[in-house]
């Protein structure tokens, strides 16, 4: 079996910046998903396959549309992080 | 007495979009960016006048005149599609007729999209098995451009038109032995559909083209894929259908020599390919110049493999494919005669 990466969140928001192609440090927690530069239907499966490759954790598409800012789409993984 | 697959042929609209083109249409997004995220470069794109029918039957006759099967003993037409010319008559009833097939040949449409080759394959070898037919012709054919909004990138970059001919014969020594397992969810409904096409909702003439939050704009008579929660799909039930096909089948990965997953797209392969652990080059990715083909994508890559020396003689090739319904299904399949195959 694949064993999982532990990371913390800052950990993480760094990969998906990699993954979305924007400069680190783009992503804040604060931040609204709805003015975050590059967040579109890609980039929410872009998290998606991060979350499953570094946290083993499947989110769905149902809850991602829910989360309003970056640190919602956190919280929907928030227990796979390391404190 | 089983089925052996001997041979399969496929066609191909002669249009082709290319990256270039939709990094023309759709601001923002390069030709490269478009591989880079899906892994193809360009796909091909049927004729306004141009149906799954009308490849279909290319691939056909390529198919007996390459195998110089007779025609009079094909005695049995399975044609998957959800395109089909005409809601009514059944699509393969036309095909018949157009390739001459006997009139005492069995013909019928199926519709299923992704997951149809290997539910096609099942089929075949129930009806040889049980007797019902000797000789039958398996297509998969369908032309998505039709269906897809221009101004819809997120399936427009993804999805391209062609058929395939695959040709199923009663034989002593079959390579179609299984065992099948297969899987279906329709509660993904929504998550891959054209909500105005059918008794339910009729196609709205008037209908309005609707933008989403990510600017990709389609009417209610247009496909529609939710692609994160279908992204979702896939996570939660191929790493389980294939492990279930083993267990069932009593093999082991390793013991597996080709893997040919349905060509959903480069991201998600490479995505499912490391989560299972599958060595590259025992994993077939083989889209980048037709896209996703729905239920044609196994054959097409199952065909070039044969052609390009990848699959040999004998092998043992797990199939698994998975899309709109939810459907799903996997197969493990022994590669027959490379001569005939190719």
């Amino acid at each position: 079996m694949v064993s999982y990466i532990v990371m913390a969140r800052s950990e993480f928001l760094r990969a998906l910046e990699r993954q979305m192609e924007v400069a680190e440090g783009a992503l804040k927690e604060d931040q609204l998903l709805s003015q975050t530069e590059g967040w579109d239907s890609m980039a929410s499966v872009l998290f998606i396959a991060l979350a499953d490759e570094k946290l083993g954790a499947i989110v769905s598409g149902n809850q991602i549309a829910q989360a309003s800012t970056v640190g919602d789409l956190l919280n929907l993984v928030g227990d796979r992080f390391t404190p | 007495m089983g089925a052996y697959l001997a041979a399969i042929r496929s066609a191909l609209p002669e249009g082709i979009l290319d990256n270039e083109q939709l990094a023309g249409e759709f601001e923002g997004w390069s030709a490269e960016k478009i591989y880079t995220k899906t892994g193809i470069r360009s796909r091909h794109i049927a004729r306004a006048d141009e149906c799954g029918s009308d490849l279909a039957v290319k691939a056909a006759e390529r198919l007996i005149s390459d195998t110089g099967i007779e025609r009079s003993s094909i005695d049995y037409l399975l044609y998957c599609t959800q395109t089909p010319d005409y809601q009514m008559p059944t699509t393969a009833c036309l095909v018949q007729h157009r390739l001459r097939l006997p009139t005492s040949c069995a013909a019928l449409d199926y519709n299923l999209g992704c997951s149809g080759y290997v539910y096609g394959l099942g089929l075949c070898k129930a009806l040889i098995e049980s007797n019902q037919a000797n000789r039958i012709l398996l297509i998969t054919a369908d032309t998505y451009s039709k269906i897809v909004n221009p101004a819809d990138k997120s399936v427009r970059t993804i999805f391209g038109d062609g058929a395939t001919a695959s040709l199923l014969v009663a034989s002593e020594q079959p390579n179609v032995t299984g065992p099948f397992v297969y899987g279906t969810d329709g509660s993904g409904e929504a998550n891959i559909l054209i909500p105005a096409s059918g008794a339910r909702r009729r196609r709205e003439p008037d209908a309005a083209l609707v933008a989403d939050d990510s600017g990709n704009a389609r009417t209610v008579n247009d496909l529609y894929m939710n692609g994160s929660e279908v992204f979702n799909f896939t996570l939660r039930i191929v790493p389980d259908v294939v492990n279930r096909l083993l267990t069932t089948a009593k093999a082991t990965k390793d013991s597996v020599d080709l893997f040919v997953f349905h060509q959903a797209n480069g991201f998600l392969l490479d995505h499912l390919r490391r989560k299972l652990e599958i060595p590259r080059e025992k994993f077939v990715v083989c889209m980048e110049r037709i896209g996703n083909t729905v239920s044609s994508s196994i054959p097409f890559a199952l065909q070039d493999c044969a052609r390009t020396g990848k699959l040999r003689s004998n092998a043992l090739v797990m199939l698994v494919a998975f899309g709109v319904g939810y459907s799903w299904g996997a197969t493990l399949l022994r590669w027959g005669d490379a001569e005939l195959s190719a």
